[in-house]
């Protein structure tokens, strides 16, 4: 009856109790709160615009050159002389991001030669058919104000929408490690501008997001 | 290039190691050859040293000690001590690096370069990594259009003089210079002269930044988004190597391939832009039949049954016109089909503007490297080689220039080679055979078609000499009959037993399809259908065919049921209009093969939609007989097939299957049948740097008559002067949206001379009486005109002059007079009166 030793782990394991933690948030979650999350989750992408409106995005393909899971498509096209989308010659005329496929990795922001691309916290999104989950230009491009569109399907708070910039970089720039207590790079339009990033212990990750009050990191 | 073995090496040390240079050989190209790789940016292995970007710097040591020397300026000596990674060697290019990006704006991710681009991966393995350079860099006017087709960045120019030196070394259209000077030197054109050159590509394909830019390619795509497979151009005879990149299954961009046997890597702007061709909205996607006054969409299985009904009658009443288009495999394919399983003879690849297909076939071929070998001579009896075949034209010139070439040159009007022709006969039109039978025959005491006799004698000092003798020949003049180069092909060959021929034919693969034998009278191979068995074929036509002009008078007459149009556009092509159009009118059905709705498959029953260059696998077969690749890199659009396919497919439906069913299958029955494919290892074409040549195993021979006589003279004083520009108003050249609108306006071209006797200086247009007909024509006078000559390329926009032209005469005549009405606003091409 050497089956029942089988039976006995399972039996051992559920008394050691659950180990997998519920996400606690979102709408129809039990409580209405979103779950604390660490400072830098790689959420869903943001296109941004300088002060004066132009798209930052100029097209060259780089992030999808970079995207491991080729999940971007992106052609770029000359600029209009007499409404140009973006400074310079070339705008990206085509954007599109298969949330399918992206695997938040980020080299896509690390890519960005103008800061175009970078990710939100938002990660509370889904979608019922595979056409909705390719984001295009339109819904990727920050709004006049500078905030990140809040699309239907996608669950924003208050206040969330400031948090939208490059902050989540997993290198730094020109390559040196020893980045922190510094500030990455400017905010989009004045918004997600941070104080600078403090260390990157466990501990305290651990102890940001237990307390919960701060699901966006870099406020101390 | 011109190098000679390594029997007479020169030893020299590179980085402590032994090695032989050839004779003369430059440092840069001899250390590439061994493995060590000199960072450079002017050095091109097909143009001149130059030394100007100072980037090759290595260390060299001639036995006065080590120092700094440009490997691009210095041939190899004897004991040479070479040191390309020495300290001194990094500083020195760490040195120039610096100097070069101090310039040079960082907008590489909006640039069309960026990615592939020697001056980013310099900057990365030899730069010093850091720029101690803060201020302000030059700055210019952002891309400024030098041409329709290339932008320039002045910027980014880092004056490494290579576009300049293609313009004038290799191209001869100097058209760009740098300007100014010191740290304001730019490239630039002269004003009001735009770099209007047919070859003006090349110089974004050289250029190491993105400075030069091709606008029909401006941010359609990046480097590492590209796909690329190698190819072979089919837009003319030469078959110039390229390499074909897509992105996203859209053809984006076509580049030169360094074959040392055709076209050094060099294109026209026709090669290289002619892809836009393939995603016109205009293609032809699915198969249509004509009914009820339209055009209906149907399926293939419907279509093919039609088409096989119309087939299936007397083959005698059946004809095919054209092939050019296909590659070779899909004319084995259609030959099989006509001559084969429907059995009927009248099939021309040739549209009446080209050299009877015997000829063609039956001459000694010349490679061009054979045309082109230093003190050869070479006869030039055809079209200007600039407008019809760019890339030979590069080679020839380069020949003449460089290698010391004799140029003859006998043409009814200035080519672009006359300049460095040593002998210029410039015969009139007729008079061609006749020129060179006077220089075979030694009679030199009177002129001859306008040419004097000392100029024949010169032309007949040049051709008797030892150095060998190439003819490059053609149809200069679509205005006059195929005839009369017949007879200077006759004649050279009479003077020179061991003379070679290059057949200047124009369209597309047209030699494969004569090898194929779609013209009449052949059979697969080159040879004449002796009316027996052939390889596997269940039987052969039992006539003699008629060719393109014998076809269309004989749709004329009533008596062609089913005319196949396989990619042909005769109504555009066929020198004489009417004679087309009369034909399509009555013919009971036409099956056009294509890919757009020319004007001759808008009249068609049936169109069947066929594949492009770039979207189906074959074999091109060039001038010289060289057999080199077409290969497929990007789907085909909608329903369209290969041409081999629908020959298959209709074959099943009319009769005995064709018998094969793939490619290879295709390839093996054809290495069974034709004794020159024999040994053939079609899989190895690919990766060729240049295709083998294949030798017909003919079993007939050649024969040339006596040379007809001199035309009559007419009371018509003006001889017409038909030919093609590189430009034009043909099917391809129009859906590429880039190159549609570079065609040049039509204007009848008179000599000064003329213009001044027939007191014509203060007029804009002229009237050109043919007899039938007469228009009012605008007009220049042209130097490149001989007198009594009137020249107009035909195809161009604003007048047909084929309107002026009938099949069957030898020459045109036409009377040239003050329009009745002195000055008018009209543009060209108005009809005056129909005599």
């Amino acid at each position: 009856m050497g089956y029942l030793e089988g039976f006995a782990v399972t039996l051992r394991k559920v008394a050691e109790g659950v180990t997998t933690r519920n996400y606690r948030g979102g709408k129809g979650g039990r409580s209405d709160q979103k779950a604390p999350k660490p400072p830098r989750l790689h959420g869903r992408h943001v296109l941004n615009r300088y002060e004066d409106g132009m798209e930052k995005c100029i097209g060259c393909e780089l992030c999808a050159g970079v995207c491991p899971a080729k999940c971007i498509y992106v052609r770029g096209a000359e600029n209009p002389p007499e409404d140009p989308k973006s400074p310079g010659e070339r705008y990206g005329y085509v954007y599109e991001i298969n949330y399918l496929r992206c695997i938040h990795c980020d080299l896509c922001v690390e890519a960005c030669p103008t800061e175009a691309i970078t990710e939100t916290k938002m990660f509370e999104f889904s979608f019922t058919n595979r056409s909705d989950a390719i984001y295009t230009k339109d819904e990727l491009l920050v709004g006049d104000d500078g905030k990140p569109k809040d699309l239907p399907w996608e669950d924003w708070r208050p206040g969330e929408d400031e948090y939208t910039s490059g902050w989540m970089r997993a290198t730094s720039p020109s390559g040196k490690a020893g980045f922190e207590g510094k500030v990455g790079w400017s905010g989009e339009l004045g918004y997600g501008v941070r104080s600078p990033e403090l260390g990157q212990s466990a501990v305290e990750i651990e102890e940001s997001s237990s307390d919960g009050s701060d699901e966006h990191g870099g406020h101390h | 290039m011109t190098s000679t073995e390594a029997s007479t090496g020169v030893p020299f040390t590179l980085n402590g190691e032994d090695f032989e240079a050839d004779n003369g050989e430059l440092l840069i190209d001899a250390a590439e050859r061994h493995g060590v790789h000199i960072p450079r940016f002017c050095h091109h292995p097909r143009m001149k040293p130059v030394g100007m970007c100072r980037m090759c710097l290595v260390e060299v040591d001639t036995g006065r000690g080590p120092a700094l020397q440009p490997s691009c300026m210095l041939p190899v000596t004897p004991e040479m001590k070479v040191e390309t990674e020495s300290e001194a060697t990094k500083q020195a290019q760490d040195g120039v690096l610096e100097f070069l990006l101090a310039n040079h704006p960082l907008d590489c991710p909006v640039c069309d370069k960026g990615g592939e681009c020697p001056l980013q991966d310099n900057a990365y393995a030899y730069g010093p990594g850091e720029s101690r350079f803060v201020e302000e860099k030059r700055h210019f006017e952002k891309p400024i259009p030098i041409s329709d087709l290339v932008h320039l960045d002045r910027e980014r120019c880092i004056l490494c003089d290579r576009c300049t030196r293609f313009a004038s070394e290799v191209a001869g259209d100097p058209l760009i210079h740098f300007i100014d000077r010191g740290s304001q030197t730019q490239v630039n054109t002269f004003p009001d002269h735009p770099f209007s050159s047919y070859f003006s590509g090349n110089t974004v394909q050289i250029c190491p930044v993105g400075a030069l830019t091709a606008a029909p390619y401006r941010f359609k795509a990046r480097p590492w988004d590209l796909e690329a497979v190698e190819s072979t151009s089919m837009i003319d005879t030469a078959g110039a190597r390229v390499v074909l990149q897509s992105s996203q299954d859209k053809l984006v961009r076509i580049l030169g391939v360094d074959s040392d046997a055709v076209n050094w890597s060099w294109l026209s702007d026709k090669d290289r832009f002619i892809y836009e061709a393939n995603t016109s909205e205009n293609r032809i996607v699915e198969p249509r039949i004509w009914s009820n006054d339209t055009h209906r969409s149907v399926r293939w299985t419907e279509a093919t049954k039609v088409a096989a009904r119309a087939l299936r009658i007397d083959p005698e009443r059946v004809a095919a016109i054209g092939g050019a288009r296909l590659s070779l495999e899909s004319q084995y394919a259609w030959t099989k089909l006509l001559k084969g399983v429907i059995g009927t003879d009248n099939a021309d690849a040739q549209l009446g503007d080209g050299i009877p297909g015997a000829l063609v076939l039956g001459v000694e071929r010349a490679t061009i490297a054979h045309a082109c070998q230093p003190g050869s001579v070479i006869v030039l009896v055809g079209p200007d080689p600039k407008e019809e075949l760019p890339t030979l034209y590069l080679r020839l010139r380069h020949a003449v220039v460089e290698d010391g070439v004799k140029l003859v040159e006998i043409t009814p009007r200035a080519t672009s080679l006359s300049e460095l022709a040593s002998v210029r006969l410039r015969a009139t039109p007729g008079t061609v055979g006749q020129v060179v039978n006077a220089i075979v025959t030694e009679s030199f005491d009177q002129p001859i078609g306008g040419v004097d006799g000392s100029r024949l004698r010169a032309a007949h000092r040049l051709l008797t000499s030892d150095s060998p003798v190439t003819m490059v020949f053609g149809r200069s003049n679509l205005a006059e009959s195929a005839r009369y180069i017949a007879d200077a092909v006759g004649g050279i060959k009479r003077l020179r037993e061991d003379a070679a021929f290059l057949p200047a034919l124009r369209r597309g693969n047209v030699h494969g399809a004569l090898e194929m034998g779609l013209t009449p009278g052949f059979l697969p191979g080159a040879v004449r259908n002796r009316r027996s068995v052939f390889g596997n074929w269940a039987s052969t036509p039992d006539f003699e065919g008629k060719d393109t002009d014998g076809i269309l008078r004989a749709a004329v007459a009533g008596d062609i049921d089913t005319l196949v149009l396989l990619g042909a556009d005769p109504m555009a092509d066929f020198p004489d209009r009417q004679l087309a159009e009369e034909a399509l009118d009555n013919v009971g059905t036409i099956i056009a093969v294509d890919t757009f709705l020319t004007e001759s498959s808008r009249r068609s029953d049936i169109v069947l939609p066929a594949a492009m260059f770039g979207e189906h696998d074959g074999t091109f077969l060039n001038l010289e007989r060289r057999l080199s690749p077409i290969r497929a890199k990007v789907t085909a659009p909608g329903l369209c097939r290969p041409d081999w396919m629908i020959a298959a497919e209709l074959s099943l439906a009319v009769g005995p299957d064709l018998g094969f069913a793939s490619l290879d299958e295709l390839r093996a029955e054809m290495s069974q049948v034709i004794g020159s494919l024999e040994d053939l290892d079609w899989d190895a074409l690919a990766s060729a740097d240049d295709g083998p040549i294949i030798v017909p195993r003919r079993n007939w021979d050649l024969e040339f008559g006596d040379p007809a006589a001199l035309p009559a003279v007419s009371s018509y004083g003006f001889r017409l002067v038909v030919d093609r520009k590189l430009w034009d108003e043909g099917t391809m050249i129009q859906e590429s949206a880039s190159l549609a609108k570079l065609a040049p306006r039509a204007e009848l071209r008179l000599s000064p001379a003329d213009v001044q006797l027939m007191e014509l200086s203060n007029q804009t247009h002229v009237t050109v009486d043919q007899g039938e007909v007469s228009f009012d024509l605008p007009f220049v006078a042209d130097p490149a005109v001989a007198p009594r000559t009137a020249w107009l390329p035909a195809r161009l926009p604003g007048f047909d002059v084929r309107r002026l032209l009938a099949a069957g005469r030898s020459i045109t005549n036409v009377r040239l007079r003050i329009p009745d009405h002195g000055e008018s606003d009209h543009d060209g091409g108005s009809e005056v009166r129909h005599g």
